[in-house]
């Protein structure tokens, strides 16, 4: 069996497939490129499942690929090599999930240019794959930069018929977006850099894979300054509070499925870049630094909450809501135990699936009402019953209702701060936290009451359509299965 | 004297028998044969390419009275120098269009420059230095001002005002020195040099060599130049001014860094300030520009700056980062001038010129586009793996230079703001009211722009074997 499960297929379907889009060989006919990527995505998810199945976390997959014979930079110590424990794994999934549903979710929202957009789609597939299975800093940073190329066109391109003003909008927030991130990326390169000189220097290996790393050894001011490098690389993608302004004008001007990978994966990669580096291989400053952390995770949550219910624009609601999620994502990784750390994956997960319903809901009610602010949306709810039924459970799950799984993510998250052994700090971020979450349910409910009850304003608008039952039932599907059985996930992080 | 030419310098004398080859003919030949002159000139550099495999390297072999030598290190710069020549050559047909009656004049003058550039990178002694800096100087002023109209002339007077004043500057450094040591030989300043102590003159000679050396790099305080100067070249002539004099003079100030300007460390930090600064001023004046040349001038002043830092931090392991950055950076910049070839410059380049162009020509395009975000360093490309190594060196020179790196990584981010403001009208949507381009190429200039940017790929792809060989000649400077 194992012969059929390797990383470097898992990450490499995605990337050919995109090759193979955007050479002009390709047939430019907009319903087989999109049946194809379409069909890549499922393939792509089903191996991910198979791989999932197969999978021993005493065990894990490992790979590494060789050229000619040499390692990929063997003078700097960089080897091509990648590795699958059970975070990556999970994630991995996650990532194929995701990126299946968006494709299903393209159908509507992308008009033009089909093969250069499914061809970004798959190259940022492909690039965020990388970045949770490398086993070696350099290679995690080549897929780091890789990612945002195909970012920046999916996000600022013109991919269907709108004013010239939208255009410039969704440009002018997509450059930010790679400008912020390059900015992170590049103070993280300097972290990297030194960490992998003085990981040399100190220990004697030339290597810059993440388990020849022993942070013990090496001073401890140049830790923290690394740590703190690594840190702002990675709070600009999480992100923590004052690097957080470029995600709400990214999601907002972003087209529905881009806006869903965006929320459900990008932001992943900086939570969980915060934990393969800080938390895995730098425990030492990490322990220190911790505590402070979780107050930006606590300023985070309660922050963006408030914002999140002044405004009147859908998707800026998800958005703000996705920054208050990460905190406390962020929050469990600085709980630093393993309930912490559990329920900060399981929190990925949920949150994922929970953004990616609302940006979808979002999605939809825009392509059918031609707006997205919610003091003029009203009454959805008698046009469009099916849509409201999912709307209502979707939300429910995102406020923290038990039997979905946010809840049980939440609760864990506060039980892990509260059993931290770093500082007092913690117990207090744990006892505040748990309040302001309530205040989610403010944001999300007012959307719900707003848009979908009182007088309907509109005459007829279609229900959803089979594509977007597909997304919206699978997001519910996972949300109520992770709810129920948690052990699912929670398992295989023991 | 037969037995040195014999031994190092055919590839040298080889070019020098095609100058004076080309001259001839452009004495006897019709000029309704000027194509020809390009095809001369090509076969004289492959030749001089051939040639260059039977220089002696090893061991160190000095020629004509030490005032030229040979080794590894300059065998690779020479070898660097002559394919971005071949490639200019190549690339000189639109020029030389418009000049039909001095084809061959021209071409006599492109291969003094690469002759007077190999020179540069061999001389052992600051006269012969000082020489072919002048030949390398004085054929740019008249390749720079061959094009046809008044942009070209003035841009050729301005780079002879600066040249005129950094060859002053380093004429003054090199007679400090010549006081000091008694001697213009490197060798011999080198061995005096390591033995006593530095004295303050010292410091001050060395320092105005460097600086009226690196004034040819576009460092800061002779940088401003390069703007007005890539306004008005032709860009066959650009994707010459950006390699060979770059490899040229990097070649010459790395060894003088390493060997006879090694004894004193203010020299370091006079260079590393300046590069700084250079990269400063380099990447914000690009923001607010919109013509192309200008760009591309700001960027290859802010990588030259980039490079010299890490070259200023004198270690084997950064020279050998330095080379393979060099390595790198002229493949990228001769695709880019070579789409630019393409495209034709008959007027100011404006980046809105270029709306839309991908759609039409997405081979062309493609591999502008790629050498440009080779340039802003993204990755699968060799800006990648260059920017990388580079900054490694600065990284593990110590932690005094950290925050110098940190100001470099945090300005490459200006830099990609300014090299996406290149990037993205390729891919625009273009209007209804302007028609649409379809470039036409022929195939010297579609070879030069396929094979650059296949140099770039697989730079980034299987780096190890080129950075291999940088490390080797490093070590063996």
């Amino acid at each position: 069996m194992d012969i059929f499960l390797s990383i470097p297929f898992l990450i490499f379907i995605p990337f050919v497939a995109s090759i193979l889009l955007i050479s002009p060989l390709f047939t430019n006919n907009e319903i087989v490129v999109r049946r194809f990527a379409k069909g890549v995505c499922v393939f792509h998810f089903l191996y991910s499942i198979l791989m999932l199945a197969c999978f021993d976390s005493a065990n894990p997959y490992m790979s590494e690929i060789h050229f000619f014979g040499l390692d990929w930079v063997q003078s700097m110590g960089v080897k091509f090599i990648f590795k699958l424990d059970s975070i990556s794994m999970i994630l991995a999934v996650l990532t194929s999930f995701v990126f299946m549903i968006a494709s299903l979710a393209s159908k509507f929202n992308i008009r033009r240019n089909h093969k250069f957009y499914y061809s970004m789609f798959l190259l940022l597939m492909s690039a965020i794959l990388g970045i949770f299975t490398s086993a070696d800093m350099f290679v995690f940073f080549l897929f780091w930069e890789l990612e945002l190329i195909p970012a920046y066109f999916l996000i600022g391109n013109k991919w269907r018929e709108t004013d010239e003003e939208d255009v410039k909008k969704a440009q002018n927030s997509a450059i930010k977006f790679v400008l912020f991130t390059f900015l992170g990326s590049m103070v993280m390169l300097l972290g990297i850099l030194l960490l992998h000189y003085y990981n040399y220097v100190s220990n004697g290996i030339l290597s810059a894979s993440f388990s020849d790393i022993v942070d013990s050894t090496i001073p401890d001011s140049i830790q923290y300054l690394i740590a703190v490098c690594l840190l702002i690389g990675f709070g600009v993608k999480l992100p923590i509070i004052p690097l957080h302004s470029w995600l709400p004008d990214a999601h907002t001007n972003a087209p529905t499925p881009v806006s869903m990978v965006l929320a459900g994966i990008l932001l992943k990669t900086g939570a969980y870049g915060i934990f393969r580096f800080n938390y895995e291989t730098l425990p030492n400053s990490f322990s220190f630094i911790a505590p402070v952390l979780a107050v930006f995770a606590l300023v985070n949550i309660i922050f963006t909450a408030f914002v999140a219910y002044a405004q009147t624009d859908i998707k800026r609601i998800v958005a703000y809501s996705s920054i208050s999620n990460m905190g406390l994502v962020l929050l469990g990784l600085c709980a630093f135990n393993q309930i912490g750390l559990s329920a900060s994956v399981f929190h990925m997960v949920a949150h994922a699936l929970v953004t990616c319903g609302l940006f979808m809901i979002a999605g939809i009610v825009y392509l059918r009402c031609k707006t997205r602010d919610i003091n003029t949306l009203t009454g959805i709810a008698s046009v469009m019953p099916r849509l409201f039924g999912f709307a209502v459970l979707i939300v429910l799950a995102s406020i923290g209702i038990p039997a979905f799984a946010p809840f049980i993510s939440e609760v864990l998250t506060v039980i892990g701060a509260m059993n931290s052994d770093l500082s007092d700090v913690m117990k207090m971020c744990a006892v505040f936290a748990l309040p302001v979450l309530i205040l989610s349910s403010c944001y999300m409910l007012k959307f719900l009451h707003n848009g979908f009850f009182g007088e309907t304003a509109y005459e007829k608008a279609n229900d959803i359509t089979v594509h977007e039952f597909l997304v919206l039932a699978s997001v519910l599907a996972g949300l109520v299965i992770f709810g129920l059985f948690p052990d699912t996930i929670l398992g295989m992080l023991k | 004297m037969l037995n040195d030419i014999f031994n190092i310098l055919l590839p040298q004398m080889c070019l020098a028998g095609f100058i004076i080859l080309q001259l001839i003919l452009s004495m006897f030949i019709s000029p309704r044969y000027y194509r020809y002159a390009r095809l001369v000139s090509v076969i004289g550099i492959s030749l001089s390419i051939i040639l260059l495999s039977a220089v002696q390297t090893e061991p160190q072999y000095f020629a004509l009275k030490n005032s030229l030598m040979s080794d590894c290190y300059t065998s690779l710069f020479h070898f660097l120098i002559l394919v971005c020549g071949f490639f200019t050559a190549l690339l000189t047909r639109n020029l030389v269009k418009t000049i039909k009656a001095k084809a061959y004049t021209f071409h006599a003058i492109l291969l003094t420059a690469i002759f007077g550039a190999m020179n540069i990178v061999s001389a052992n002694d600051f006269l012969t230095l000082f020489v072919s800096i002048e030949l390398l100087s004085f054929s740019t002023y008249f390749l720079i001002a061959s094009a046809k109209g008044y942009y070209s002339k003035e841009a050729s007077f301005k780079y002879l005002l600066t040249s005129a004043v950094s060859s002053g500057v380093f004429l003054f450094g090199v007679s400090y020195l010549y006081g000091i040591t008694g001697s213009v030989n490197l060798s011999d300043i080198y061995e005096i040099v390591a033995s006593q102590e530095p004295s303050v003159m010292y410091s001050i000679a060395s320092i105005l060599i460097v600086l009226g050396l690196i004034s040819k790099l576009a460092v800061f305080p002779f940088a401003n130049w390069i703007v007005d100067v890539y306004k008005g070249c032709e860009s066959s002539i650009l994707a010459f001014l950006s390699t060979v004099p770059k490899l040229a003079l990097f070649g010459i100030v790395c060894r003088l860094l390493v060997f006879p300007l090694s004894a004193g460390f203010e020299l370091t930090f006079v260079i590393a300030l300046l590069s700084l600064l250079t990269a400063f001023w380099a990447n914000t004046y690009a923001v607010r520009e919109n013509n192309v040349k200008v760009i591309f001038a700001c960027s290859a002043s802010a990588n030259a700056s980039y490079a010299l830092l890490a070259a200023s931090l004198v270690s084997v392991y950064n020279l050998s980062t330095v080379i393979f950055y060099l390595m790198c950076y002229v493949f990228m910049n001769i695709a880019v001038f070579a789409f630019l070839n393409i495209y034709g410059d008959k007027k100011p380049l404006s980046v809105n010129d270029f709306r839309g162009i991908f759609h039409n020509n997405h081979g062309l395009a493609g591999a502008y586009a790629f050498a440009v975000i080779a340039l802003a360093g993204f990755p699968v490309t060799s800006g990648f793996i260059a920017k990388i190594y580079l900054f490694s060196a600065i990284a593990n020179s110590g932690l005094i230079f950290v925050p110098f790196l940190l100001a470099l990584l945090i300005l490459t981010v200006v830099a990609l703001y300014y090299y996406l403001k290149i990037l993205l009208p390729l891919f625009a949507e273009y209007d209804k009211n302007t028609e649409t381009v379809s470039l036409q190429a022929v195939f010297s200039q579609k070879f030069v722009l396929i094979i650059t940017a296949l140099a770039v790929l697989i730079m980034g792809v299987y780096p190890e074997r080129f950075i291999e060989l940088c490390r080797f000649i490093a070590y063996n400077i």
